[in-house]
C-alpha cells in the first residue's frame, strides 16, 4: 500500500512491481521468485539494484533456515544483522517539495525493522530479509540456530534496540556496560546536552537545537 | 631498625640477628576445609585476561575458564572502547560522516571512508558518475592501507609472541606507507580524505615518485621479514596449529577476509563485489588450507604483495581528470590547497567566492553548512578491509543528514567466534590465536 492517498492500492502495486522489474539484475529477479514461490507472503522491495524480501516475524526462522540449506539460494553467510527505528506519529510528506505536488499527513505506527543481509559465497549473491517489529516490546526468534554469527549481531541489537530473540543462548549487553538503563539507538531515546562553564549556559541536545 | 616485636638481642647472640617467635596461636573461623579437596581437584578457574593486558590488541578483556592451563570456554567482554560513533553520524551532514566513520577501525581508516561514501553515493544514485581518476586514487590509496594495516598487524602479533624486532621492523615499514598518507591528506591517520562524490583533494605533483619509492623499496622488506619469519622454528612452533577454524566454521560464524581464506575459501570482495573498477587490475586471491594461524600469516603476506601490485597497476593507468563528481550540488566546492597558514581553500577560489560572484558564496555556505540532501531508502555496500567484510548499511530518510548508520565491523564478527577459536588451547596459545584474527577494539567497539 502506497502512503500517498492520491494513487489508489492498484496503481502503486504496478508501479512497484514495474519498479522491481527494471531496478532488478537478472540473478536477483531469479531468487525472488524463487523464494516467493517457496514463501508466498513475501513482500518484495527493489532499491539500487538491491533485493529486499519482508518476511513475516513468525516465519523468520524457517525462512533463515531455508535460505542457508536450499541449493539455488545457498546463503553460507550472514553477513550483517543491523536494526533500523521508525517511531510512530503523524508524518507530513512532500513538505520541502516546491513541485507544487500536494502534501499529505500519514499516520505510522512504530516498528523497528531488523535487516538480515544473508550472501552466499558459492553464488556470489546477497540480498536481505527484513522483518518489522512493533517497538514497544519488539520480539523475534533467535537465529544463532541457523547461523552461529548471529550470537553477538543479535546481542547488539538488543543492546541498541532493545529488541528481544528468543532462545537466545546469552542474551546481554555487549557494548553498553551492564547497568546501562535505555537502548540508544532508538529514536526516542533521550540525548544529552553539554553544560558549558560560562554563565551556568548548557547547549541543548543535538536534536533540540535550534541553528 | 629492628622489628618491635622482637625481643632485644642478648649478649650471646651476635648483633642483628633474629630471635626466633614466640609460637602464636591461629583461630580459622568457618570451617569449611572439607569442601575443598573437591574444588581443588575440580580445578576449574576463571581467569579475567584483559582489559588491560598488554596482548590483547587494545582494551579486550576474556573471561577464561581454565581447566589447568587448557581453555575450557572463553568469553570475550567488549564495549570498553565504545564511543557511539553510529549515533553521532545521524546528527551531522553526510559529508561530516566521514570524520566520524574514519575513526573507528584506526589500522584501516580509508576503508571506513570508502565504505561510507561508497555507501552514499549508492544512495544517491551516483556511483557511476564519481570520476576515473578519483577510483583510481581510492584504490591506491586504500591497498596501501591494507599494507601498513598487515604491518602493524605483523608488529603487534610478533610483538605479544615475544619477536621484539618484528614489531620494530613491522612499524618501521608501515612508516613509509603513513609518510605517504600525511603527504597526500595531511594526516597520518583519521584522514578524510575519501568524500562522498570523489577524494577531498588531488594527490601532490610528487605523488607517482614518491608512491614508487615505497613500491621499489617494499618487496625488499616483506623478503626479510619472509627469511626472518616463515621458516623460522619459533615461529613455526608458535603459530602452526593454533586457533584452527575450519571454512565451515568460519562460514557458519560469519568469519570472513584472510582468515576464512586461511580456510581455503577464495572469497575477496574485491571480486565477489568489485568497487572502485578494482577488477580491471591483474591479482590474485591468496588461500591455505591450513585454517591455523601461520596459514593466516601466509595469506596477509601473500596480499601485501597482491596489494603492491595493484598499487603499481592502478598508478601506470592513473587517469587524468577532476576528482569530485561535476553535480555542484554535491560535490564539494573548493580545491584544498596548501597556504601559508596551513591547509584550506585554495586562493583563486577564496577569490572567486568573495570578490567575484555572489552566487557562488551562497552555494558554497549552503553546501558547507547545511549539506545536500539524500534520496529517501537503504543500501548495504560491503569492501574488502584488511579484515574482512566492512559492510556499510545506511538508512536515509531523504533528508541532509544519515538516518542510521550501521557498519559491519569485521573485526567485530570475528570477537563472537573466538569462543570457538580457542577452545582447548593452552592459555598462551590463546595471545596467538587472538593476534592471527587481527581484531582492532575501534572497531569492534566503535
Amino acid at each position: 500500500m502506497s502512503d500517498n492517498p492520491n494513487v489508489a492500492a492498484g496503481e502503486y502495486t504496478a508501479q512497484v512491481e514495474a519498479g522491481i522489474e527494471v531496478a532488478l539484475p537478472d540473478h536477483l529477479r531469479r531468487l525472488r521468485d524463487h523464494l516467493t514461490g517457496a514463501f508466498g507472503d513475501l513482500e518484495a522491495v527493489a532499491f539500487r539494484g538491491e533485493l529486499t524480501l519482508v518476511v513475516p516475524a513468525g516465519r523468520l526462522v524457517e525462512v533463515l533456515r531455508f535460505c542457508r540449506d536450499d541449493p539455488a539460494v545457498g546463503c553460507e553467510l550472514l553477513a550483517d544483522l543491523s536494526g533500523v527505528h521508525w517511531p510512530g506519529g503523524t508524518f507530513v510528506a512532500n513538505e520541502q517539495e516546491t513541485t507544487g505536488w500536494p502534501t499529505f499527513p500519514r499516520e505510522q505506527e512504530g516498528r523497528i525493522e531488523l535487516d538480515y543481509v544473508l550472501r552466499s559465497v558459492r553464488h556470489n549473491h546477497w540480498f536481505r530479509l527484513r522483518v518489522n517489529l512493533p517497538d514497544e516490546g519488539p520480539r523475534v526468534a533467535t537465529a544463532t540456530e541457523v547461523y552461529g554469527g548471529a550470537n553477538v549481531m543479535e546481542r547488539e541489537a538488543y543492546d541498541f534496540f532493545g529488541v528481544v530473540f528468543a532462545g537466545h543462548p546469552n542474551l546481554s549487553r555487549i557494548l553498553m556496560p551492564d547497568d546501562w538503563v535505555g537502548h540508544p539507538h532508538r529514536k526516542d531515546y533521550p540525548l544529552g546536552g553539554v553544560d558549558v562553564e560560562y554563565k551556568g549556559a548548557s547547549i541543548p541536545p543535538p536534536d533540540q537545537r535550534v541553528y | 631498625m629492628s622489628d618491635p616485636r622482637t625481643p632485644a638481642t642478648t649478649g650471646s647472640r651476635p648483633a642483628g640477628a633474629v630471635e626466633p617467635r614466640a609460637p602464636r596461636e591461629y583461630t580459622v573461623a568457618s570451617g569449611e576445609w572439607q569442601e575443598l579437596p573437591d574444588a581443588v581437584e575440580d580445578d576449574v578457574m576463571v581467569i579475567n585476561m584483559g582489559p588491560q593486558h598488554p596482548s590483547t590488541h587494545g582494551v579486550l578483556r576474556m573471561r577464561l575458564t581454565l581447566d589447568g592451563e587448557t581453555v575450557l570456554h572463553n568469553e570475550p567482554i567488549i564495549g570498553y572502547l565504545h564511543t557511539g560513533i553510529e549515533k553521532n553520524t545521524e546528527y551531522r551532514p553526510w559529508t561530516q560522516g566521514v570524520t566520524f566513520v574514519t575513526r573507528m577501525d584506526y589500522l584501516s581508516p580509508l576503508f571506513n571512508e570508502l565504505g561510507y561514501c561508497l555507501a552514499v553515493e549508492k544512495l544517491l544514485g551516483i556511483v557511476d558518475e564519481v570520476p576515473a581518476r578519483a577510483q583510481a586514487i581510492r584504490v591506491i590509496m586504500t591497498e596501501l592501507n591494507r599494507v601498513s594495516s598487515h604491518l602493524v598487524w605483523l608488529a603487534t602479533s610478533g610483538m605479544e609472541l615475544g619477536a621484539i624486532s618484528v614489531m620494530l621492523f613491522g612499524f618501521r615499514e608501515r612508516e613509509s606507507v603513513l609518510d605517504i598518507f600525511e603527504y597526500v591528506t595531511g594526516l597520518r591517520m583519521n584522514h578524510g580524505y575519501i568524500r562522498p562524490g570523489g577524494v577531498s583533494s588531488d594527490v601532490p605533483d610528487d605523488f607517482d615518485r614518491r608512491v614508487r619509492q615505497v613500491l621499489a623499496e617494499m618487496p625488499r622488506r616483506i623478503d626479510e621479514f619472509e627469511d626472518l619469519l616463515t621458516s623460522n622454528p619459533i615461529w613455526i612452533e608458535r603459530n602452526k596449529g593454533v586457533g584452527v577454524l575450519t571454512a565451515e566454521q568460519c562460514l557458519d560464524l560469519g568469519v570472513t577476509g584472510p582468515v576464512l581464506r586461511s580456510a581455503g575459501v577464495p572469497q575477496d570482495l574485491r571480486r565477489a563485489q568489485p568497487y572502485c573498477g578494482i577488477d580491471q587490475y591483474d591479482f590474485d586471491v591468496v588461500t591455505t588450507d591450513s585454517g591455523d594461524a601461520y596459514g593466516r600469516y601466509l595469506v596477509r603476506f601473500a596480499e601485501v604483495r597482491e596489494s603492491l601490485r595493484i598499487v603499481e597497476q592502478a598508478l601506470d593507468g592513473l587517469p587524468g581528470g577532476p576528482v569530485m563528481v561535476a553535480d555542484r550540488k554535491i560535490g564539494w566546492p573548493a580545491q584544498l590547497a596548501l597556504g601559508p597558514d596551513g591547509i584550506g581553500n585554495s586562493n583563486e577560489y577564496i577569490g572567486k567566492i568573495m570578490g567575484q560572484s555572489m552566487e557562488s558564496l551562497i552555494h558554497h555556505f549552503k553546501l558547507v553548512t547545511e549539506g545536500f540532501t539524500v534520496p529517501a531508502g537503504q543500501v548495504y555496500v560491503p569492501v574488502e578491509s584488511p579484515r574482512g567484510e566492512l559492510g556499510y548499511h545506511v538508512t536515509s530518510n531523504g533528508t541532509n543528514k544519515p538516518y542510521r548508520v550501521h557498519v559491519r565491523d569485521p573485526s567485530f564478527v570475528h570477537i563472537g567466534g573466538l569462543p570457538d577459536v580457542t577452545r582447548g588451547l593452552l592459555v598462551p596459545d590463546v595471545i596467538a590465536a587472538v593476534a592471527s584474527l587481527d581484531p582492532v577494539m575501534g572497531g569492534v567497539d566503535r
